[in-house]
């Protein structure tokens, strides 16, 4: 399945927004979303911080496709343009169509560890648990949401709007999100150590390193680490 | 708008690919996803935390309820979603540099695709297709890509080194120790927040403002 790989998941969600505007409101459910969405900026941290196993995610709404009007280097401009005498009605032919969206859509894209399972229900799961009002704020604008109740339901909507991955591209790493803050928290103060002890005599550097391994417990991703969406040392 | 989550760049580009051709374009990514050569490119690229392309048929968006208007389109699409290091023109440059081939396979058959080279169309093809991130959130915004590679290295070097820790002599500790440190000379080095260089930037800056003052009524309350 193209959405793993490792024990990594690139989920992908297209959520349909409802047309027309929220209602005792001027605004769309477009806007409202863009809105609410806007305002978790704002915040201290994100409310995906509390997700547990989310490397990256992002959201934007997707308002409508693009009509593409740059000139191309395909086949067929190539073709229509081989001579002056290629009639104009051709040219308009080759022209790239218009397209539009019946609805917007929110696009929400998260990379997360979904370990040997392979597939994102823990992950949706957890989200739902963690989350669970922030979801409806945001989900509430989407055609379907209206019957999701509960956390099954929840995930269930999930996979309705969810797309497969062409191609999932891991240029990091898929441990687990805590082992790789553990990892990283680790790289840190490892690095201040060893500057610190610099040309020490080898007994005192010994019993430093012992002191250093009992503070950073390396062996242990729940204690001293860095937490989820960490921004400041 | 965030594009910018700490040391991450969101990018996100939707470009149309003709209907008819759209399954030639799936089966060049599984031709490329089953090809260690083709990705070894991608790889070499080590600013990418990860980097996702999908492609959805004009009838496969999802339609969740008999409210919701069925789409009409003409076109399937592409959608590109990428997470990486650094600013956005040196990513689109060392796409271009690194792997042009590669980047004109995958976005072959898109409608107006101008080739990765030369820079500039390629430039404004993905500027013109590129949609901005609303919320971006990252898990470790002090850390790159390269951070995360190498904090695991240094992890499981240290859980191995700590299993001799009370083996033999101080001496011989110590040349255990050097010989881990010149192992890991190109893994260590420390983080810090980035400048500040987000659309985000007033949030960041006023979040430094309310934690400097939290810091100071706790000095002040002793």
């Amino acid at each position: 399945m193209a959405n793993v790989s490792g024990n990594a998941y690139g989920l992908t969600i297209l959520s349909p927004i409802r047309n027309g505007v929220v209602r005792g409101a001027e605004i769309s459910h477009a806007d409202a979303v863009r809105e609410k969405l806007q305002a978790w900026n704002h915040e201290f941290n994100s409310p995906m911080a509390s997700v547990p196993q989310t490397y990256l995610c992002r959201f934007y709404v997707l308002d409508d496709v693009v009509t593409q009007s740059l000139p191309g280097g395909s086949a067929l401009d190539s073709l229509t343009d081989l001579s002056p005498y290629i009639p104009d009605a051709l040219r308009r032919w080759a022209l790239p169509a218009e397209d539009h969206l019946q609805s917007a859509y929110l696009v929400f894209s998260s990379n997360l560890f979904c370990g040997p399972a392979g597939t994102p229900d823990a992950y949706l799961h957890g989200m739902w648990n963690a989350i669970e009002a922030r979801v409806r704020e945001i989900w509430g604008h989407c055609y379907g949401f209206d019957e999701v109740r509960n956390v099954d339901d929840f995930v269930g909507y999930m996979k309705k709007c969810q797309l497969e991955a062409t191609l999932f591209f891991v240029g990091s790493n898929d441990a687990p999100l805590e082992e790789q803050l553990k990892a990283l928290y680790l790289k840190q103060e490892f690095a201040k150590f060893a500057i610190d002890n610099q040309g020490l005599p080898a007994a005192q550097l010994r019993a430093n390193y012992a002191a250093f391994v009992q503070r950073v417990q390396p062996e242990n991703v729940q204690g001293p680490a860095w937490q989820p969406g960490q921004y400041r040392l | 708008m965030s594009n910018i989550a700490g040391k991450a760049y969101a990018m996100n580009v939707v470009t149309p690919v003709r209907w008819y051709s759209a399954w030639l374009n799936k089966l060049y990514f599984f031709v490329a996803a089953r090809t260690p050569s083709t990705l070894a490119g991608l790889k070499t690229l080590s600013l990418i935390h990860y980097a996702r392309w999908v492609i959805v048929g004009r009838n496969q968006f999802p339609h969740l309820s008999p409210d919701q208007p069925r789409e009409k389109l003409k076109y399937a699409y592409m959608l590109f979603f990428s997470n990486f290091n650094g600013s956005w023109d040196q990513y689109v440059d060392s796409f271009t540099f690194a792997i042009p081939g590669g980047l004109d396979l995958f976005w072959k058959g898109n409608v107006r695709y101008s080739k990765s080279v030369s820079l500039t169309p390629f430039h404004r093809y993905i500027q013109y297709n590129q949609l901005e991130t609303i919320h971006y959130y990252n898990g470790y915004p002090l850390a790159t890509a390269n951070d995360i590679k190498s904090a695991k290295t240094v992890r499981d070097s240290l859980l191995e080194f700590d299993k001799t820790i009370d083996q033999g002599s101080d001496e011989e500790f110590l040349k255990r120790y050097h010989a881990l440190l010149r192992g890991l000379q190109h893994d260590l080095g420390a983080m810090y927040p980035t400048p500040i260089v987000s659309m985000s930037a007033y949030q960041v800056e006023k979040r430094a403002r309310w934690h400097s003052a939290e810091a100071n009524r706790e000095q002040a309350n002793g």
